[in-house]
């Protein structure tokens, strides 16, 4: 039996995203089975425990010290630990400007600093921001696994002082027309955006962008703001600066289901908002803010509609979406399935656009299975294995302990595929790609190779797999929105400039499959 | 004003503590930030931690 052999480099500190391209070129290696590269705290040493690292091996580890872990051919693995200097050279950074020590040594050099962008392991993030706050500095805080006690803490003292703690797990900003974090290139305009859900924030900010119109600021608030623990406070502070704004004509707010008690107090006060205001509270009927006296949407598509028509803007007519058309290729793409080809199998890297394919499939009588599941879905017993029809976020925990998130990297989706693939039963596969600053910088080709693969595996026995896409992006991203969707479309994929649509257009197959399209 | 506000205003100036890539993406938007060399702060003992508190 191939058994875990371990390195310990004391005092070596590494960033989670370059451990995890380590670990992911070392797993690549000829003669090694798995590979692990993290830093020595306690929640990591517990994730190689649960791996079969012998705990002895990692006990005196401390977060400072890294660790290497490697599971294969005992020669092997130990040269590749001999020699693991090779492995940790890090590509040199495109950073021009000069860095500095701490953050006072920053602040500092750089005295008029009015944000930290803060993405430190999650142990140390609460105190990196409690010390930005103190500093008199806005922070957002990518970083994930604060508890909720430290989150209020330092919401509240965020607020008390006129400032605004964007996160924790806050995945994107935008602000003056500058991304923080995973942000598309989004042209300036009339629209405010606050979201609780960072794909949720981009796609609406893209649509707006394509659709002539721009973004005064969209501001993150991280997932968890608009639980009942939290209360809305960040999404608060936010509605009081977009109200205050002077370049802000409209407030969009955009979330995953709120807590029901936080949904109240938000309606409340958005009804009090001096601006149009349009809300999109994902999974959400209209019964709990039926006396809200602003725009409610039941998808981001209606809302950024209605953004845009509160703004005054006409939006441009998409291109090559005629809805007869679609119909029409819904109707073709399910006549040419096998008997038995009944299911949607979604694999998504956002979490929102799982949450909202959610809701599109099941408004249409469909019953769900899903890790991440909308009420009215069942849960999915087991993440890795889909049943009937099963919508999957590839982005959630079980899928990133260790690993990069699939907005990064594609090997995880790439190899669910092809299992989605193999399943006599599964009409068709819905997929999202995120473009932007710090995704992937070729997301589209990151999966062309297990699309085409997956449609020759289905035609190998006698089915067709229709696979649906939507991109999230604009036609100023860095990876281009209209090169990527060519490599999707001609991997096979049917592909959408929304999520909505993409999902609308897998119902529809699916509707056809179910039951004629009735 | 809340500070907030001056944020907006003046756009992000900012200072990026833990991933470099991110501080990249910034430069590439020609917004100013300061990248700071995170590293965890040494563990200390008890009796340090107190003094520590102490002093400071």
């Amino acid at each position: 039996m191939k058994t875990w052999q371990t390195a310990v480099e004391r005092n070596r500190y590494y960033d989670s995203v370059f451990l995890m391209a380590v670990a992911h070129r070392l797993s690549d290696l000829e003669g090694i089975e798995e590979a692990a590269a993290v830093m020595g705290s306690p929640a990591n040493k517990e994730i190689l425990l649960g791996m079969g690292v012998d705990a002895a091996s990692v006990a005196d580890a401390s977060p400072s010290d890294l660790i290497i872990a490697l599971r294969g051919g005992q020669e092997t693995a130990a040269g590749v630990l001999q020699d693991i200097e090779v492995w940790l050279v890090r590509p040199k950074t495109a950073l021009a400007a000069a860095t500095a020590g701490s953050l006072d040594e920053a602040l500092l050099r750089q005295a008029s600093s009015n944000l930290a962008v803060i993405s430190v392991p999650g142990e140390y993030a609460a105190a990196e921001t409690e010390a930005a706050l103190d500093r008199g500095m806005n922070v957002f805080l990518f970083s994930d696994h604060v508890s909720v006690e430290d989150e209020v803490a330092l919401k509240k003292k965020a607020s008390e002082q006129g400032l605004i703690v964007m996160g924790p797990d806050c995945g994107t900003a935008l602000i003056g027309g500058k991304g923080i974090g995973f942000a598309n290139v989004v042209r300036r305009g009339p629209i405010g955006v606050v979201a609780a859900s960072g794909t949720g924030l981009q796609e609406f900010t893209c649509l707006v962008h394509q659709s002539g119109s721009g973004i005064s600021h969209g501001l993150g608030t991280g997932g968890r703001d608009l639980s009942d623990s939290v209360g809305g406070l960040s999404t608060l502070a936010a509605i009081d600066a977009l109200e205050e704004d002077p370049e802000t004509k409209v407030i969009a707010i955009v979330s995953k289901p709120p807590g029901e008690t936080t949904l109240r107090l938000i309606s409340d006060r958005l009804s009090q908002c001096a601006k149009p205001v349009v809300a999109c509270f994902l999974g959400v009927g209209a019964s709990p803010i039926e006396q809200a006296r602003f725009e409610v949407c039941g998808t981001i598509d209606d809302a950024v509609s209605a953004a845009l028509r509160l703004a005054g803007r006409q939006g441009r007519k998409a291109e090559g979406h005629d809805h007869a058309q679609l119909k029409a290729l819904a109707h073709d793409e399910a006549g040419r399935m096998a008997i038995g080809q009944t299911y949607v199998r979604g694999l998504f890297a956002g979490g929102t656009f799982c949450y909202q394919s959610q809701s599109v499939l099941r408004d249409a009588g469909l019953t769900l299975h899903s890790n991440a599941p909308l009420g009215g879905v069942e849960s999915l017993r087991d993440s890795a294995a889909s049943v009937g029809h099963s919508l999957v976020d590839m982005g959630a925990d079980e899928f990133t302990v260790g690993t990069p998130h699939p907005m990064i990297d594609a090997t995880q989706r790439a190899k669910r595929i092809a299992v989605e693939a193999e399943d006599p039963d599964v009409a068709v596969l819905l997929l999202d790609f995120i473009l932007g600053f710090n995704s992937s910088k070729d997301p589209a080709g990151d999966l062309a190779d297990a699309i085409t693969s997956a449609r020759r595996t289905a035609e190998a026995a006698g089915r067709h797999l229709c696979i649906v896409a939507s991109i999230c992006g604009t036609d100023e991203d860095p990876q281009g929105l209209e090169s990527q969707m060519e490599v999707l479309r001609d991997a096979g994929a049917h592909v959408f400039e929304s999520n909505v649509k993409a999902s609308s257009f897998a119902r529809d197959v699916i509707l056809q499959r179910t039951n004629g399209g009735e | 004003m809340p500070k907030l506000l001056d944020l907006l205003r003046e756009g992000p100036i900012s200072i990026n503590l833990g991933l470099v890539e991110f501080a990249e993406a910034l430069e590439t938007q020609k917004t100013q930030v300061m990248h700071v060399d995170w590293t965890p702060p040494p563990l200390l003992d008890e009796d340090t931690k107190n003094i520590l508190d102490e002093l400071l």
